[in-house]
């Protein structure tokens, strides 16, 4: 969740970021595309399947790049502050929904949904922390 | 912990801007030190103490004491 000041280290993360949701939307459609017309099976489904997930795990490298790169310490406290809180709400959401599932059945939730959930949450608790600082 | 930044730029009459600028940092800092809600670290102090020329200790000073 980084976007307030743009100093070199927020351009460098904008960039990376840029390129792996540009990666992402490629190897997403070119997955889709591959398993509509051709259903493969085997490695080559393995390897589809990882590869729509590769630049979701860059974006998380980018993340801790910019962290490593970030010179405004107290920009960098509040972005570690945001992650943690992100973590936390997120685990605490999946832990609870984990429970319902089994207990009282609630709609399973797909695995595919906890990477964009800790990003909504994180980006919540990062505007919240602006608040608080402000 | 309490600090004088606000009456040390004010003496030079830089704003939180300006000093944002002078230390490397956003103004979201400056500020967050200034109003006592973030204390810098011990690095950060010391480049405040050479900006203002003077020692950490004249900046910033201890609430228990």
């Amino acid at each position: 969740m980084v976007c307030a000041t743009s100093n070199p280290a927020t351009r460098r993360y904008m960039r990376r970021f840029l390129v792996t949701m540009v990666l992402y939307a490629l190897f997403l459609i070119l997955a889709v595309w591959v398993f509509v017309h051709f259903r493969p099976t085997g490695p080559v489904a393995w390897l589809l399947a990882v590869l729509a997930a590769l630049p979701i795990i860059g974006q998380i490298v980018a993340f801790g790049l910019y962290l490593g790169e970030e010179k405004d310490e107290f920009m960098r406290n509040l972005q570690i502050q945001s992650m943690l809180w992100g973590i936390g709400a997120t685990l605490s959401v999946t832990v609870v929904w984990g429970f319902l599932e089994s207990f009282v059945h609630l709609h399973r939730m797909d695995l595919i949904l906890v990477y964009p959930l800790y990003c909504i949450l994180t980006g919540i608790s990062y505007g919240m922390l602006q608040l608080r600082y402000r | 912990m309490k600090n004088r930044l606000r009456v040390l730029r004010a003496e030079r009459e830089w704003s939180q801007a300006d000093l944002a600028e002078r230390l490397e940092v956003s103004r979201q800092s400056v500020n967050a030190i200034e109003t006592g809600k973030y204390d810098p670290s011990l690095p950060l102090a010391f480049k405040l103490a050479r900006l203002f020329g003077t020692t950490i200790e004249a900046i910033f000073s201890d609430e228990n004491q």
